[in-house]
This record gives C-alpha cells, sequence and structure tokens, in this order.
C-alpha cells in the first residue's frame, strides 16, 4: 500500500491524502476481492469440468476402493514363519510361505536388474558425451555464431521435448523388442535435460579466464578446454550423477513398451497374475533406486569434497 | 642488445577493408615500429578512443595515464584485438593488425602479450598449466586439446615461473595464490609467448604496495633485459614517471600529452587527471612504497 | 636471466628444472592417472554398444525411413476421429488437474504429520515418512498399472496414480516448508491462547500457503506431462489414443497427436508461470 500512499501524500493536503488513501485502498481492495472470487470461481468449474471428465464420481470410487484394497490384499505374499528360510527340498520344490517360494525366479529379476542398471550408465554415459560437446554451442556467451548457437539449442529441446517412453514406443517398433530402443531413448533424452543444465552452468563461467586464452592467442576449443572446462566440470560431474539416478528409474519402466530392463518383468507380472510376484519384483525395484541413489550421493559428495568445491 | 628469435610466417592476408588500393598484404614480423593511426573505438555514441595517433618503436617501456573511462584500458584491448577498432589502422611494420583474422590474428595475440588487472588466470588449473598456456599457438591441436606439453616446454614454463620468483608453486591451483603471486604468474605466462610486445592493463591496481613494486620492477626486468615493448596502463603517475621512459596521458579518449616523464609538469597532470583535483599533488596517485604516507595511498580515480 | 626463448632451453635446464620441480613434469603414472576414467569410459561406452547390440540399428534404416516418412505425410485426414483425440487431451487434463489437487489436499494434512516442529510424536512422524518414501520410491506409470488392475482401464487409474505419487512427494516438500517458517510468528499466535488448530490456520499457513501453491503449480505441470503418457498403461487420457493409433500402425496421426500435445503442455507451462506470478505479486503487495 506504501505506493498509494505516496501517490496521495506528495501532491496534496495531508487530510486529502488520507481521504485519498482510504478511497484508493477501498478501490484496490475490492477489485482484488473481484479477481479472488474470479479466480475461485474459474477453479471450481475446472474442477468440475475436471471431474466430468474422468468420471471421478463418488459412486465409481465407491466401488473402487475397496477393489483397490482387494488388490493389494492380493498381492501380499503368504509367509509362514516356521517355514520362512527354508530352503529347496530334496526334489528341487521350494516351501510354501518360505522366502525361497516367494522369490522363485530371484535370479531373472537380478539380471534383469543387473541390465536396468547398465543401461542406465550405458544412456547416461553417451547422453552426457553429447550433452557435453553442444552444451558449448548452445552457451550464450560462448556460442562462435548465433547460427550454431541456435542449431544446437533447437536440437537440445527437441531432444528433451519428447517423452522417454514415447521415444522408446517408436524405437521398440523401429529396431525391436529389448534393451536397445530403451537405452537409445533415455541417451537422446538425457542429451536433452543435461544439454540445457550444462549450458546454464557455461553460461555463468567467468570471463576473465575466457579473456586470458584469447588474449595468448587460443582457439575456440582452447579456450574451451583451458578456460571453461576446468571452471564447470564439477558441476558438470554433479549433474550427469543426478541425472543417472533418474536414469536409473526411467530404465526400470521403460520395459513398460519392451524396450528392457526390469520394467519388462514388472509390466509382466501386474498385467497377468495378481499374487505376490508384483509385490517381489517392486519390492527388488524400491531397493535398486534407493541404492543406487545412495551411492550416488557418496561418490558425489566424495568428488566435490575433493575438489574443494562448494 | 640480442633479439629475442622471431617467427616470420609470410602468409598474406586478404584485406577486405575498403580503400585499400591492394588486396593482399604482407605481414613484416620483423617490424620496428607499433604505429597508431587514427585509432577509434566507439561504444554506441560514446567514443571511448578518438582518433589516436601513436609510434611505439620496438623496446620503449611506456605508461599510459588518465582517469578512469579515459579509454586506457580500450587503447590496449584494441591493440591486442581482443576488441575490433571502428576506425583507424594499428600497423606493425606493413602489417595491418585491424585487418588481422582467424590463425595470423592468434598469432598477433601470442605476439603481443597482455596481462590484466584481475590476473585472468584459469583459477582451477595448476600455476605451471596456465604458464603452459602461453605455448598454446605452438600446439599442433591435438596436444593442446588432451594438454600434452613436452618437458622443454615445462622446463621453459618453470624457467619462467623462476624468474618472477614463483617456482615454487609450481603445481598449486592457481586460485590458492595472493593476488600479487597470481599477477606473477600471469606474467609468466606472458613470458611463456615469447611475446614481442607486452601490454600490460593496470598490472597493480589490484595489488598492495609491496607485490606492486615487485610486479612493476618484474615489467621493467622484462622490457630492459629481453628488448620486450611494455605498454602499461597505470592509474599512479608516480609508478609511470619511476618506471616508464615515456608517458603517454589520455583524456576523454584523445591522447593530450606524449613524453618523457620529465616533460610531464604538475600542470599537465592536473589536466589529464581533471580540473576538480584542485589540491592534486603527486603523493595522491601513488600506490609506491616511496610514497610519504603509503598507508594513506589512494588512487585518484578510484 | 638473460633473454628467454624456448629454443634456448637446453637438456641440462630441463633436468634442473625437473630436479626442482618433479611434479611439475608428467610422471608414466601421472598419466595413467589422469587418463585412467577416460579410456574405463570409452572402453565401457563401446563394450555396452556391444552388447546391447547397436548394429542392429544399422539393419533398421528402411524402417527409419518409412516411419519418418508416415510421420511427416499425413492422409485422410478426415477420417482421424477428432472428437476422440480432444476428449482424450481433455482427458489428460481433467487427470492432470483432479490428480495435483487431490495430492494437494492430502499433502496439506500429511505434511503437517510429517513435520518435526508439528507432529511431536517422533514414531508417528518416522511412520508417515518411511510410507512417504515408498509412495515415492515407485514410480507413476508403475501406481498407474498397478490401478489398471485394480479399478480397470480409464482415467480413473490415472487420477489415483498421479494422486498417489504426488501425495508422496508433495508431502515431504510441504513438510519441509513446514520445518522452515519462522518461528516468532507462530509463538506469537500461541501466546494468544489459541487452540492447535487456531495456530496451525494462523501462524503456518501464512507462511507456507505461498510455497504450497507454487509447489503445486510446478507439479500441475509435470503431471500434464506425465498424464499424457500414464494412457500408455491404460490409465486414461491422450497416451491411450497414441499407443492404440500406434499399434494400429496410424503413424501419421500419432504425429498428429504428439505435435498437439506438445502445443498444450507448452499452454499449461506458461499458464502456469502467469499464474504463479499472480499469486505471488498479490502476496507481495497485499
Amino acid at each position: 500500500m506504501a505506493d498509494t500512499n505516496m501517490a496521495g501524500g506528495g501532491v496534496s493536503a495531508p487530510r486529502d491524502a488520507v481521504a485519498l488513501y482510504e478511497t484508493h485502498r477501498a478501490a484496490l481492495r475490492a477489485s482484488k476481492r473481484v479477481w479472488n472470487i474470479l479466480a475461485l470461481a474459474a477453479f471450481a468449474v475446472c474442477l468440475g469440468l475436471s471431474v466430468w471428465i474422468s468420471q471421478f464420481y463418488p459412486e465409481r470410487l465407491a466401488s473402487g476402493v475397496p477393489r483397490i484394497f482387494e488388490y493389494f490384499g492380493t498381492i501380499i505374499p503368504d509367509l509362514e514363519w516356521s517355514n520362512l528360510f527354508a530352503g529347496r527340498t530334496e526334489e528341487g520344490r521350494a516351501v510354501p510361505g518360505s522366502l525361497t517360494y516367494w522369490y522363485t525366479d530371484f535370479w531373472t529379476y537380478a539380471a534383469l536388474i543387473w541390465e536396468t542398471i547398465l543401461m542406465a550408465i550405458t544412456a547416461t554415459l553417451i547422453g552426457a558425451a553429447v550433452a557435453f560437446v553442444l552444451s558449448f554451442p548452445a552457451a550464450s556467451n560462448l556460442a562462435p555464431n548465433s547460427w550454431v548457437y541456435i542449431l544446437s539449442r533447437r536440437f537440445l529441446e527437441l531432444c528433451r521435448g519428447i517423452p522417454e517412453i514415447l521415444l522408446a514406443l517408436v524405437f521398440v517398433f523401429m529396431i525391436g523388442i529389448g534393451p536397445l530402443a530403451g537405452v537409445i531413448a533415455i541417451a537422446i533424452h538425457t542429451a536433452g535435460a543435461l544439454g540445457k543444465l550444462f549450458s546454464e552452468v557455461n553460461e555463468n563461467a567467468s570471463a576473465r579466464p575466457i579473456d586470458g586464452i584469447t588474449a595468448v592467442g587460443g582457439t575456440w576449443m582452447q579456450k574451451m578446454v583451458y578456460a571453461v572446462v576446468p571452471q564447470v566440470a564439477p558441476n558438470f560431474f554433479s549433474y550427469a550423477m543426478l541425472r543417472f539416478e533418474i536414469n536409473v528409474r526411467a530404465s526400470s519402466i521403460i520395459g513398460f513398451v519392451g524396450a528392457g530392463g526390469i520394467g519388462q518383468e514388472l509390466n509382466r507380472v501386474i498385467s497377468f497374475y495378481s499374487d505376490d510376484r508384483v509385490l517381489a519384483v517392486l519390492i527388488l525395484v524400491v531397493m535398486t533406486v534407493t541404492v543406487i541413489d545412495l551411492i550416488s550421493e557418496r561418490i558425489r559428495i566424495g568428488y566435490i569434497g575433493r575438489e574443494n568445491f562448494s | 642488445m640480442q633479439r629475442p628469435r622471431f617467427v616470420v610466417p609470410g602468409r598474406p592476408v586478404a584485406d577486405h577493408r575498403p580503400g585499400t588500393a591492394h588486396s593482399y598484404k604482407r605481414i613484416m614480423w620483423g617490424a620496428e615500429m607499433l604505429k597508431l593511426e587514427k585509432l577509434t573505438r566507439r561504444f554506441g555514441d560514446n567514443i571511448a578512443v578518438n582518433a589516436a595517433n601513436l609510434e611505439i618503436p620496438d623496446g620503449q617501456m611506456v605508461g599510459i595515464i588518465g582517469k578512469s573511462g579515459a579509454g586506457k584500458s580500450t587503447l590496449l584491448r584494441l591493440l591486442n584485438r581482443l576488441i575490433d577498432p571502428s576506425d583507424g589502422q594499428i600497423l606493425f611494420g606493413d602489417a595491418d593488425i585491424a585487418a588481422l583474422k582467424g590463425n595470423d590474428l592468434r598469432k598477433w595475440r601470442s605476439d603481443c602479450a597482455m596481462i590484466f588487472q584481475q590476473f585472468n588466470l584459469v583459477g582451477r588449473l595448476d600455476v605451471v598449466t596456465n604458464v603452459l598456456t602461453g605455448r598454446l599457438h605452438d600446439l599442433p591441436t591435438w596436444r593442446a586439446m588432451a594438454q600434452i606439453f613436452t618437458p622443454r616446454e615445462r622446463a621453459f614454463a618453470i624457467q619462467a615461473l623462476d624468474r618472477l620468483g614463483m617456482a615454487h608453486t609450481a603445481t598449486q591451483r592457481a586460485e590458492t595464490l595472493s593476488g600479487g603471486q597470481q599477477q606473477r604468474v600471469a606474467i609468466a605466462r606472458a613470458l611463456a609467448q615469447e611475446p614481442r610486445i607486452l601490454l600490460a592493463d593496470e598490472p597493480i591496481a589490484s595489488l598492495d604496495p609491496m607485490n606492486a613494486k615487485i610486479v612493476m620492477d618484474a615489467l621493467r626486468d622484462i622490457n630492459r633485459n629481453d628488448g620486450i615493448t611494455v605498454i602499461c596502463n597505470l592509474h599512479t603517475l608516480d609508478t609511470a614517471r619511476q618506471y616508464c621512459d615515456r608517458i603517454i596521458g589520455m583524456l576523454d579518449g584523445r591522447i593530450v600529452f606524449d613524453g618523457t616523464p620529465d616533460l610531464l609538469t604538475t600542470d599537465m597532470a592536473r589536466e589529464i587527471y581533471g580540473a576538480d583535483a584542485g589540491d592534486f599533488n603527486e603523493a595522491a596517485t601513488s600506490t609506491a612504497l616511496s610514497a610519504t604516507k603509503p598507508a594513506r595511498a589512494v588512487r585518484v580515480s578510484a | 636471466m638473460s633473454i628467454a626463448a624456448l629454443s634456448g632451453v637446453t637438456d641440462a635446464d630441463i633436468a634442473a628444472a625437473r630436479q626442482s620441480q618433479p611434479d611439475a613434469f608428467t610422471t608414466p603414472a601421472g598419466m595413467v592417472r589422469k587418463w585412467t576414467p577416460l579410456a574405463i569410459a570409452v572402453v565401457y561406452v563401446f563394450a555396452s554398444m556391444w552388447y546391447f547390440d547397436f548394429a542392429r540399428l544399422l539393419d533398421a534404416s528402411d524402417r527409419v525411413l518409412s516411419l519418418l516418412y508416415n510421420f511427416v505425410v499425413w492422409r485422410d485426414m478426415d477420417t482421424w476421429a477428432y472428437r476422440q483425440i480432444y476428449v482424450g487431451i481433455s482427458q489428460t487434463l481433467a487427470m492432470a488437474f483432479l490428480g495435483t489437487f487431490l495430492g494437494t489436499l492430502g499433502a496439506l494434512g500429511v505434511g503437517f504429520l510429517a513435520a518435526r516442529n508439528v507432529m511431536p510424536f517422533a514414531a508417528v512422524r518416522q511412520i508417515v515418512r518411511r510410507i512417504l518414501d515408498v509412495l515415492r520410491g515407485i514410480d507413476q506409470l508403475v501406481w498407474g498399472l498397478v490401478f489398471v488392475r485394480a479399478v480397470g482401464l480409464g482415467p480413473l487409474a490415472g487420477v489415483l496414480a498421479i494422486f498417489v505419487s504426488d501425495l508422496g512427494t508433495l508431502s515431504k516438500l510441504y513438510a519441509e516448508a513446514i520445518e522452515n517458517i519462522d518461528r516468532k510468528q507462530v509463538e506469537g499466535v500461541r501466546s494468544t491462547g489459541a487452540g492447535p488448530i487456531a495456530v496451525i490456520r494462523y501462524g503456518f499457513l501464512p507462511q507456507v500457503l505461498p510455497v504450497f501453491i507454487s509447489q503445486s503449480l510446478y507439479f500441475l505441470e509435470s503431471n500434464t506431462r506425465s498424464a499424457t503418457i500414464l494412457g500408455i498403461v491404460g490409465a486414461g487420457g491422450i497416451g491411450m489414443i497414441i499407443i492404440e493409433r500406434f499399434r494400429a500402425s496410424l503413424y501419421d496421426q500419432v504425429a498428429f497427436v504428439v505435435l498437439n500435445v506438445l502445443v498444450l503442455i507448452f499452454a499449461i507451462d506458461w499458464l502456469s508461470k502467469r499464474i504463479r506470478l499472480w499469486l505471488i505479486g498479490a502476496k507481495h503487495d497485499g
């Protein structure tokens, strides 16, 4: 309200200023109230439309919610304490109620999780390499000319614009079912997402070392390698590690469209069975993601600590 | 005095500037004189350097003085071609420096080393690598990209550091050094370029008097012993008097004084530093140790 | 020392420099240390390219070309069932909006339960936080798949999937916002003898509400993106149409739908930015 006060008090006598202030205030409050009511009405309309379009009606919900709990009931494993750690019988059968029985396909899952992690590493490395190369022409302060700048920016936007899983769908069609489609889809998305972050880091790099290398007669490439890369490397590294964590998640679900990894198995057990296998795979996926996050965090902090980077 | 060895590339350079009679010129790196002809640089409506004419023979130590914004920095950046002139010529021998492009421009920059007020080292690289960047113009591309330097180049860099008394810091990161140390490393980097000319843009403005003296002594030593032309922007009049063979005064982009230090009268100095300095005295522009009250040393235009 | 020139550096000079500053010279061990990480990365990438059979890309070129051709050349545009497409798009929007709204409502309650300065019982807080971790740890698409199994195909499953994963993330963010508030204002309200609900209403909400709203708006943006792909597992919205038409080899229609979705996402981003500015601006001069 300070500005209204000043606008009134600047020219007129004190008493007028108070009156003016009061009228201004009242007008402002009234217009604000109108806006608030309008916004609330718009919100209510949106909410009503959303409920209607997605048919989110109480009776549907009432019939759906019990089924949700029913479903979660079916995927809980039937564990018996007495048999929990029982091994296989002499015929090679697992005892019902034991962990071995629950995780009959453990080694299949483990192999798929291993594949998932490999997919994430490969996609992160390839995507980060492309992002690294393009982040210099895509930084407004470093681009050698505006053509290269615009082209590399647009290319990176294109790469991150399309959701990974849609890209994976297309690649599965092109090169067939398997992890390759997933790796390529995630790598493309990673290139786009990291390219944007990297180029923002580059734009914040100090110009002084760049001037220094220009003054010794350095080429554009030499300026990048000697003056920019040493400044930005720690940030690049932590962004790439964060992206790796995201990519582990992405590669664990990209199998839904047939693009490899544990997602393929997850999709299969959820779609075709309603039993404890669903929970078995889900637990493994959540554990993998958590462990990878912890490791990656340790590496990140270790590296940054070593580089005295704060 | 023996001159440093210089490469004569003899590469013809396209000169597309209008009004030149011949389209190719041969660069004469063996030239004896740096010559500015009506050199002008505008930033929008502001004329930072206004029709500067100068002749600087090889081996001189030149100090450029003037207020902040007088155009000193712009003039030096024009010489190194960090910025392009709006008008006029920079001649080195017969070569038109203002028209150089690409590889020839980089070769000129490497022959015309520059040190900066803020040192412009790469803070996260170690000192010896910073000095070795002075060799970049001579390196094959793959070696420059992979940061591979020969033992000879490394020994040369360490010699250059040793000359500035900085060899012991060779493996430290540049950002861990003090300002004065960083400026000495920057001078070592300039030396590693084997330059013909050394431009120094306010080399001591960010330093304490002690380090300022070390840096200025080093510049004079390089000028005297290596025969390298030193052109140095200075805020302080007494430093210029003490170290330079020749002083150039700039005011509002124009060169208003050009002569030996003893020709620079107090009246002249007052004009260069502006009319408001009614109680002008040289000690007030001093950062040197010899000033009467070093603790109160103030830069006139800070 | 006299004139310095690289050509003037003798072998004796090199030896002397090496002796005074041995670490400034490269050693075989130093080179190994410098290049090993890059070498490992390169070897790994090539090995994994072999493992994942990147060579298959070469065989796929004719399919790639035909797919690109079909993406670009649009045929029989009058038979495209536009109504279905735009119903799908509005369904996607509705799912994102409703899911975010419910998630926000839920997080308003749960966030306070998980905040250290509101919830005095550490046990409750810990249990709530662990449950939130699980909700967050499972991807939204997996939730979608699970809810499709539980309540059947359609947008209801999508709304529930967005709600559950938003509940996990938003509650955590809200709890953090609540923990970071200025204590003095709360104590001011408490000193008037207000009950716990009044303390939350007058002490906490004015401080955290702007943060809550802007975070929920960010989630609306990201949920619009994710709601487009939830349909791929059958949880309603435009994704179902994309995958149906893709499976039916109607690639030109897929390209058209994806373009529409990109425009929609762009529009939502723009709108949400405007709303955020308006709300936060209003908060500041009010």
